[in-house]
C-alpha cells in the first residue's frame, strides 16, 4: 500500500518539474521580465542594474531556477509586491473560506445529484427521466457567474433572506452566521456540479444496468432492491468517487468564478485581485498551492480508488 | 411424439414435465416494426434429461431461454403459455417469479468473464440468492459457500470463497456460475452457451461437472448450443430451432441417425467431423435470416434443397408434425428421400513431401514480451509467447498449428507476418531470411504472403467501400494499374464467389461470411504464395463454415497456395490440414501428417486434446472414454520447470520436472514429439467410466 | 468528399428527427448569422446616451439600457461576434495542437507517449479557468490572449478523445492488416486511423465549443478577457452585477443568450453521440451467438 503510494508520487514528479518550470519562467514570459513588473516601464537603466543585481537575477539561469525551486519547497514563495507580505501568509488567510465554501458546494452537489441520477437511471427514458435530464443539462449549461446573479437577484433583493456580498464566518465560531454566508455561493456551485455528477452517474448506471452480472443477479431471485443496491450500485460508485474527487479538487481553483460573484473572500478572489495589480509573486504562490492542492487530492482519490476495487492491485 | 403427453424419458421412469411451453411467441417492439423472433415453440422438458436446443445465430434459442424465467428486457411482448412446475411464468406477477428464480429454475451463461459481478467476492455470489429466498441464515451462508465450490471441484474452496472473479480463471468461473445455479436445488437448469467461451479441455471438465451436478440433484437441464459435437455429447432429445420456430425435435440418436428436416441434414453434412476424414463438405447455400426479415412460407425455402423452390413451401409454413416413431419436424416434404449431395470430391491426396526448399521455414522462433514494473519500467520477467518453435511449410501445402488459447499459435503467425518482432530464431521464406530485414526489404517480402485474419467484423475498414479495400494491398505496393485495376478488383471478387454488383456496398452491409471473403479476396490480391489463415472460420455460423472452407480448399488447388491455418477446433484442422502442429505453452510438442496426428497421438497432451473433443456422433458417445486434464494452462510468464505439460500430464514422472524434452522423430511415425514418454495411449491411461458424463445418468 | 457529404447530411437529418437538437441548431444559426450580419441591421453597440443611461426594458430599447445609455439588445448580438469568435479560434487551435498529440501517442506508444501525455498531464494540473488566467497575466489582455488562452485549455481533451480512439482502432485487425501487407505508419495513422476518428472529434469539438463560450465569458466576468469596449456577454453580466438593485434586468437578456448557446451547443453534442453510437452498436449487434471472441 504504502509502495502503491510512493509509485503514485513518484509518477506525478515529471508533472510537477514541468509545472513548477512554467510556474517560475512566468516572470520571465512577462514584457519586461521580473525586473519590468517591479519597475514599471519607465525605469532608468541605474535602477534596472540595481533590482538586476538585488535579484540575483545575473546569475546563471538555472541557479535562479533552483533558488527559487527550494523557496517553494520550503514554504518560502517571496513577498508580495503590492503589500509587500509574505505570498503564504496572504494564502494562508484566504485558505480557510475557500475550504468551507468547497466543502458546502460538494454537499450540495451531492444531495441534489446523487437522487437525480438514481431514478433517471432506474427509468430511463421515461417522462421523469426526460424531465431530471432536461434539469441536469440546465444546471450544466446556466454560467455559475448568472445564477449567482439570479439568486442574489431572488434571495438578497427580491427575499432578503440572505445576504449577497458574503463574508467568511467559520463554521466553528458562529455556525448559522456562516452557513448564511456560505448559502449562496455553494448553492451557485452545488447547483452547477450536481449537473455533471448526475449525468456522470446516470450514464455509469444505465451501462451498469445492461451489465451481464446484472441478469445474473435477477437470475438468482434477488429482490430489485438488491440487483440495485448491492450490485449495481457497486460498480457504479466507484469511478463516481473518482470523479467526486476530480470536483472538490477544481473548487480550490476553479470557485473564482463564483468567489467573484459573491465577493467571497477565498484564493479565488486573492488571485484576482493579483492579477488586476499585475502581483506576479503571489499570482505565482496562489498557483503554486492550487497546485499542489490539486495533485493531492488527485492522488488521494487514486489510492482509495485502488483501496476499494478489488480488480486493483497495489504490486 | 405429442408434446403434451406424459412421456417416457431415458431412465425409464414416468413422469410429469418440469416445464411445459406452449405456443410461445416473442415480439421485440423497438422504433419500428415488432420483429418475431421467436414464433410458435411447444416444447416438454422432464426430470433428469438434457434437452438441447440447437440452432444458429438469430434462430431464436436463447430469446425462448430467457422467456422461461421472465428475464427478457422490456421491449419484448410474450404470448403463448410456460408452464413451470404448474405455475404459469407468462402471466405470473414479479415477486411470484422473483422466488422462481433460483428456487425452481437456475441459469448458466456464456460468458463467465462477464456474468459475475466483478466486484463482490464470489462466495457471496453463490449464496446471495438463497439468503434472498430466505432459504438459508446468514451465519451459515459461508460455509455453505465453500460447501457448494467443493461440489463443483474447486481446489481450496476455503480461500476461493473469499476470492473476487478476476482471481479465477475462465473454468473455475464457470464452474463457480454453476455452483451458483444449483445452490437452491432448481427443478431446471437453463444453460446458455454454457462452454462456448472455454477453451477444449476446460469444456470437457465443465461439462463433466454440470452432468455430475445434475445427476446429484435430479434436475431437467436445457443446453442452448450451436456446437452439434456438445449436442451429440450430452443430450437426450434435441430440439432444432431456425427462424425463430422449432424446425425438428426428437430423441438425440435418431436425429443424428436420421433426420427428417432437410435443415436438420443439411447441418449435419456442413459440419467437419474430427472422427471421419473425408471428403469435401457439403454447405448450405446462403445465410441465416434475421429475425427482422424473414422469408415468406417456410423460413428455410430459399436454402432448401428438398423443396427446391416448390410453391407450397414459399407459401405456407409447414406445422411441426410427427414424422416417424420419435421424432417431429416441420417441413411439408419430410417424408421424401433426400436429393443425393453430389458425388463427394475426396481430396487428392497431399503431394508427397519433395524433401527440397520449404516455401516458410520457421527455425528455433522465439517470442518474449517483457513485463515491466516500477517507475523505471524495468524488466522484471518475460512473458514467453512463443519458446522455440520449428516449422516448415512446403508449396501448396497446408500446415496447421493448433492448440488452446494462449498457447502462442497466434503470436507465432503474426511473428511469421513480421507484425510482432522475434526475440530470436529464424523465418525463410523461399530460402531468404526475413527476420531483421529493413522495412522495403519487408514490404517487398510480404507481396508473397498474406494474412486473413479471425473476426471478419474487425478486420474490414468500415469508412472503405469493398472495392477499396480489396484494392488496399495493390495501392500500398502501387500495383493497382499495373495488375489491371477495376478488372483485378472484379476478378478477384469472382475468385471469392462474390457479386460485382456489391461494388461500392461498406463492409457493414455484408454478412459475416462474405466478409471472410472479402477478406480473402484482399488477401490474394498481390498473388502471395502463402496464406496465413488465423482462425478463418471461428466467428461465423456452422453452416457458413462450410462455404468457406470449401472456398479456400478450390483457391488451393486452382491457384497452388500454401496455407499456414491456425485454429482452434480440431475438426476443422482435421478437415483442412495436410500436416498438423499441436502447441502448448509456446512449444510445439507433436507435428505430424495429418491422419497419423489424429489416429495415432503419441504426446500425452495431443491425446488429451483430441480425447476433450465432442464428436457430433451420440453413437459412440456411450463407448468412448475421456480423459479430462486438471486444471487450466500456466501463465506464460511462470511456465512450470521441465516439461511445461508435467503439471496436468497423467504420465509425468520426476524427469519431466526437471528436464525439458526435445523434439524429436517419433520411431515407425512421419511424427516428431517433445516428451520423454512419449507413446500411444495405453488403456489404463484412460480414467475410469466414473469421471465420465455418461455413466453419470 | 462525396462521402464526406454524405455523412454530414445524414448527421444533420438525423439531428433534426429530434425536437431538442433541432431547436438548438436553429437556434445556433440565428445566433450565428446575426453575429456576421450584425453591422447590417439598425443596431450600434457604442452609441452611448448617458442621458438614457440605465433605462429599463421600453419602446426602443427592448432590454433596457447599459450604465452609459447603449442599448443592451445591440450589445448582445455584437457580444455573439466576440464570443463566436473566440470559441470558433480557441476550439480550432485545440484541435489543431491536440488531434496530433493524441494520434502520434496513441500510435507510437513508448516515449512519446509518455512525453506527450506529460505535457498534457501538466495542462491538467490546473483548473481550466486558473490556467486560462494565468496565461492572461502573462500574455496581457487581449482578444487575441483570450482566443489563445482558452484554446490552449481545450488542448488536453481533444489529445485525450483521439489517444483513446487511436489506443481502441489499433487493436482492430483492420489497422493491422494495412500493417501487414506493407502499408506505412504515416498511411496507417493517416490514411486508416484518423479517418475512423472523425466521429468523436466531431463530437469534442460541438462539446468543446459550449466550454470555449463559458471559458471566455466568465474571463470577462472576471474582468480578464476581451477588453473593453467590445461588447461581450461576459463583461455586460459583470457589469449588470454592479447594478443588481438599480437595473436588476441589466444582467437578465446576456445571460439568456449566453445560456441558451452553451445549452445548444451542449444537446446538440449529446444527440450527436447517441446518434454516432447507436450506429455503431449496429455493427457488433450483427455478432454472431456462438463466436469465439
Amino acid at each position: 500500500m504504502i509502495g502503491y503510494v510512493l509509485r503514485r508520487i513518484a509518477q506525478l514528479l515529471p508533472v510537477l518539474l514541468i509545472a513548477s518550470l512554467g510556474i517560475w519562467g512566468m516572470l520571465y514570459a512577462v514584457p519586461g521580465g521580473p525586473v519590468g513588473m517591479l519597475l514599471g516601464e519607465n525605469a532608468t537603466a541605474e535602477q534596472i542594474a540595481a533590482v538586476t543585481r538585488d535579484l540575483g537575477l545575473d546569475r546563471p539561469v538555472l541557479v535562479q531556477y533552483f533558488d527559487w525551486l527550494v523557496g517553494a519547497l520550503t514554504g518560502d514563495l517571496g513577498n508580495s509586491v503590492y503589500s509587500q507580505e509574505p505570498v503564504l501568509k496572504l494564502i494562508g488567510e484566504r485558505l480557510p473560506a475557500t475550504l468551507q465554501l468547497a466543502v458546502a458546494a460538494t454537499i450540495v452537489a451531492l444531495v441534489l445529484g446523487i437522487p437525480v441520477a438514481i431514478i433517471s437511471a432506474l427509468y430511463p427514458n421515461s417522462w421523469i427521466d426526460r424531465i431530471l435530464s432536461g434539469w441536469s443539462a440546465l444546471a450544466l449549461g446556466v454560467p455559475t457567474f448568472w445564477l449567482g446573479i439570479l439568486l442574489i437577484l431572488l434571495f438578497a433583493v427580491q427575499l432578503r433572506w440572505l445576504p449577497s456580498a458574503s463574508t467568511y464566518v467559520a463554521f466553528w465560531d458562529n455556525p448559522v452566521q456562516a452557513l448564511r454566508s456560505v448559502a449562496l455561493p455553494a448553492l451557485t456551485l452545488g447547483i452547477y456540479v450536481s449537473g455533471i455528477l448526475a449525468r456522470f452517474l446516470r450514464a455509469s448506471l444505465v451501462s451498469e444496468l445492461r451489465a451481464d452480472y446484472v441478469r445474473t443477479a435477477r437470475s438468482k431471485g434477488l429482490p430489485e432492491r438488491q440487483v440495485v443496491g448491492t450490485h449495481i450500485m457497486r460498480n457504479a460508485l466507484l469511478p463516481f468517487i473518482t470523479i467526486v474527487g476530480l470536483m472538490m479538487a477544481n473548487f480550490i481553483g476553479g470557485a473564482v468564478v463564483t468567489e467573484a460573484v459573491f465577493n467571497y473572500p477565498g484564493i479565488g478572489r486573492l488571485m484576482i485581485g493579483a492579477i488586476s495589480n499585475r502581483d506576479y509573486p503571489l499570482i505565482q504562490g496562489c498557483i503554486v498551492v492550487i497546485l499542489v492542492i490539486y495533485i493531492a487530492i488527485n492522488l488521494a482519490v487514486d489510492v482509495l480508488y485502488a483501496y476499494i476495487d478489488p480488480r486493483i492491485e497495489y504490486s | 411424439m405429442d408434446a403434451g403427453t406424459v412421456t417416457t424419458v431415458g431412465n425409464g421412469s414416468v413422469s410429469e414435465p418440469v416445464l411445459s411451453v406452449r405456443g410461445l411467441e416473442v415480439d421485440f417492439v423497438g422504433s419500428g416494426h415488432p420483429v418475431p423472433v421467436v414464433r410458435g415453440v411447444d416444447f416438454d422438458v422432464y426430470p433428469n434429461e438434457v434437452l438441447c436446443i440447437v440452432g444458429e445465430s438469430g434462430s431464436g434459442k436463447s430469446v425462448t431461454a430467457l422467456a422461461v424465467s421472465g428475464l427478457l428486457p422490456e421491449t419484448a411482448r410474450i404470448r403463448g403459455s410456460i408452464g413451470l412446475n404448474g405455475t404459469d411464468v407468462t402471466s405470473a406477477d414479479d415477486e411470484t417469479l422473483r422466488m422462481m428464480r433460483g428456487q425452481e429454475v437456475g441459469f448458466i451463461f456464456q460468458d463467465p468473464a462477464t456474468t459475475l459481478n466483478p466486484v463482490l467476492p464470489v462466495g457471496r455470489q453463490i449464496t446471495e440468492g438463497q439468503l434472498a429466498h430466505g432459504r438459508l441464515k446468514p451465519a451459515d451462508a459461508p460455509a455453505r459457500a465453500v460447501e457448494l465450490l467443493r461440489e463443483v471441484d474447486i481446489a481450496d474452496p476455503e480461500g476461493r470463497a473469499n476470492q473476487y472473479p478476476h482471481e479465477f480463471s475462465g473454468g473455475m468461473r464457470q464452474r463457480a456460475v454453476i455452483a451458483m445455479a444449483m445452490a437452491g436445488k432448481p427443478k431446471l437448469i437453463i444453460a446458455d452457451e454454457p462452454t462456448t467461451a472455454l477453451d477444449v479441455t476446460v469444456q470437457a471438465q465443465v461439462l463433466a461437472v454440470l452432468a455430475r451436478r445434475q445427476a446429484e440433484t435430479g434436475a431437467a437441464v436445457i443446453l442452448i448450443t450451436h456446437d452439434l459435437g456438445v449436442v451429440a455429447e450430452v443430450a437426450d432429445r434435441v430440439a432444432v430451432m431456425y427462424g425463430g420456430r422449432i424446425v425438428e425435435t426428437g430423441p438425440v440418436g435418431d436425429i443424428f441417425k436420421s433426420p427428417k428436416h432437410p435443415y436438420t441434414s443439411a447441418l449435419l453434412q456442413s459440419i467437419p467431423r474430427i472422427d471421419a476424414t473425408e471428403a469435401r463438405l457439403e454447405p448450405i447455400p446462403g445465410t441465416p435470416p434475421t429475425p427482422a426479415a424473414l422469408p415468406t412460407g417456410c423460413t428455410f425455402h430459399p436454402r432448401c434443397m428438398l423443396g427446391n423452390g416448390r410453391p407450397r413451401c414459399q407459401s405456407e409454413d409447414p406445422a411441426l408434425r410427427p414424422v416417424g416413431p420419435t421424432q417431429m419436424a416441420a417441413c411439408h416434404y419430410a417424408e421424401e428421400p433426400r436429393p443425393t449431395p453430389q458425388a463427394a470430391t475426396v481430396r487428392s491426396a497431399p503431394a508427397p513431401r519433395t524433401g527440397g526448399e520449404p516455401l516458410l521455414a520457421i527455425d528455433d522462433l522465439k517470442v518474449h514480451f517483457p513485463i515491466r514494473k516500477g517507475i523505471l519500467r524495468r524488466v522484471v520477467g518475460h512473458v514467453r509467447a512463443v519458446d522455440g518453435v520449428t516449422l516448415s511449410v512446403d508449396p501448396g501445402e497446408t500446415v496447421s498449428l493448433v492448440g488452446e488459447s494462449g498457447c502462442g499459435k497466434t503470436t507465432t503467425a503474426r511473428t511469421v507476418m513480421g507484425l510482432i518482432k522475434a526475440t530470436s530464431g529464424d523465418v525463410r521464406f523461399e530460402g531468404r531470411s526475413i527476420v531483421g530485414l529493413s522495412r522495403g526489404a519487408m514490404r517487398k517480402a510480404r507481396r508473397q504472403m498474406q494474412y486473413v485474419f479471425q473476426d471478419p467484423f474487425s478486420s474490414l475498414n468500415p469508412v472503405l467501400a469493398v472495392e477499396d479495400i480489396i484494392a488496399e494491398p495493390l495501392r500500398i505496393h502501387g500495383l493497382y494499374d499495373e495488375m489491371g485495376g477495376d478488372k483485378r478488383i472484379a476478378e478477384l471478387m469472382d475468385m471469392v464467389g462474390l457479386s460485382r454488383t456489391m461494388f461500392g456496398r461498406f463492409a457493414r452491409e455484408f454478412s459475416g461470411g462474405q466478409k471472410q471473403r472479402i477478406g480473402i479476396a484482399r488477401a490474394l490480391a498481390l498473388q502471395p504464395k502463402l496464406l496465413i489463415l488465423d482462425e478463418p472460420v471461428a466467428a461465423l455460423d456452422v453452416s457458413i463454415q462450410a462455404q468457406v472452407l470449401n472456398l479456400l480448399q478450390d483457391l488451393q488447388k486452382e491457384l497452388n497456395l500454401a496455407y499456414l491455418f491456425v485454429a482452434h477446433n480440431l475438426s476443422v484442422v482435421r478437415h483442412i490440414s495436410d500436416r498438423v502442429a499441436v502447441m502448448y505453452l509456446g512449444r510445439i510438442v507433436e507435428e505430424s501428417e495429418r491422419d497419423a496426428l489424429y489416429d495415432s497421438p503419441v504426446h500425452p497432451y495431443t491425446q488429451s486434446l483430441l480425447s476433450a473433443a465432442p464428436v457430433p456422433n451420440p453413437e459412440g458417445r456411450r463407448a468412448r472414454r475421456r480423459i479430462v486434464l486438471e486444471g487450466e494452462i500456466p501463465n506464460p510468464a511462470k511456465p512450470p520447470p521441465g516439461c511445461t505439460f508435467h503439471p496436468r500430464c497423467f504420465r509425468a514422472t520426476e524427469r519431466c520436472r526437471s528436464e525439458v524434452p526435445a523434439f524429436l522423430p517419433y520411431p515407425g511415425l512421419p511424427t516428431r514429439a517433445a516428451c520423454h514418454h512419449a507413446g500411444p495411449l495405453r488403456p489404463e491411461e484412460v480414467p475410469g467410466p466414473a469421471r465420465d458424463l455418461e455413466m453419470v445418468r | 468528399m462525396k462521402k464526406w457529404l454524405q455523412a454530414l447530411r445524414r448527421n444533420l437529418v438525423a439531428l433534426m428527427r429530434r425536437p431538442g437538437a433541432a431547436l438548438s441548431v436553429i437556434f445556433l444559426l440565428a445566433i450565428t448569422l446575426a453575429a456576421i450580419f450584425a453591422d447590417f441591421l439598425p443596431l450600434d453597440p457604442l452609441r452611448q446616451r448617458v442621458a438614457n443611461a440605465l433605462m429599463p426594458p421600453n419602446g426602443t430599447n427592448w432590454f433596457g439600457t447599459d450604465e452609459l445609455g447603449r442599448d443592451i439588445i445591440a450589445r448582445v448580438v455584437y457580444g455573439a461576434r466576440t464570443s463566436l469568435i473566440t470559441a470558433a479560434g480557441a476550439v480550432a487551435i485545440a484541435a489543431a495542437v491536440g488531434v496530433p498529440i493524441g494520434l502520434v501517442a496513441g500510435f507510437f506508444g513508448g516515449w512519446r507517449d509518455a512525453v506527450l501525455m506529460r505535457f498534457i498531464d501538466v495542462l491538467l494540473a490546473l483548473p481550466g479557468i486558473l490556467f486560462a488566467m494565468a496565461m492572461i497575466a502573462v500574455l496581457g489582455r487581449s482578444q487575441l490572449a483570450a482566443l489563445i488562452a482558452v484554446g490552449v485549455t481545450g488542448i488536453p481533451s481533444f489529445a485525450r478523445i483521439t489517444r483513446a480512439q487511436v489506443l481502441a482502432l489499433r487493436k482492430r485487425d483492420f489497422v493491422t492488416a494495412v500493417e501487414s501487407f506493407g502499408g506505412s505508419s504515416g498511411y496507417n495513422m493517416f490514411r486508416t486511423i484518423l479517418p475512423n476518428s472523425w466521429s468523436p472529434i466531431l463530437v469534442q469539438v460541438v462539446v468543446l465549443s459550449s466550454v470555449a463560450i463559458l471559458l471566455e465569458a466568465a474571463l470577462a466576468f472576471l474582468g480578464v478577457g476581451v477588453p473593453p469596449p467590445t461588447p461581450s456577454w461576459g463583461e455586460m453580466l459583470r457589469t449588470g452585477k454592479n447594478y443588481l438593485y438599480e437595473a436588476p434586468y441589466y444582467a437578465i437578456l446576456p445571460g439568456i443568450v449566453l445560456t441558451l448557446t452553451i445549452l445548444s451547443f451542449d444537446t446538440i453534442g449529446r444527440a450527436l453521440t447517441e446518434i454516432l453510437e447507436d450506429r455503431h452498436d449496429t455493427g457488433a449487434g450483427l455478432k454472431p451467438e456462438g463466436s469465439k471472441a
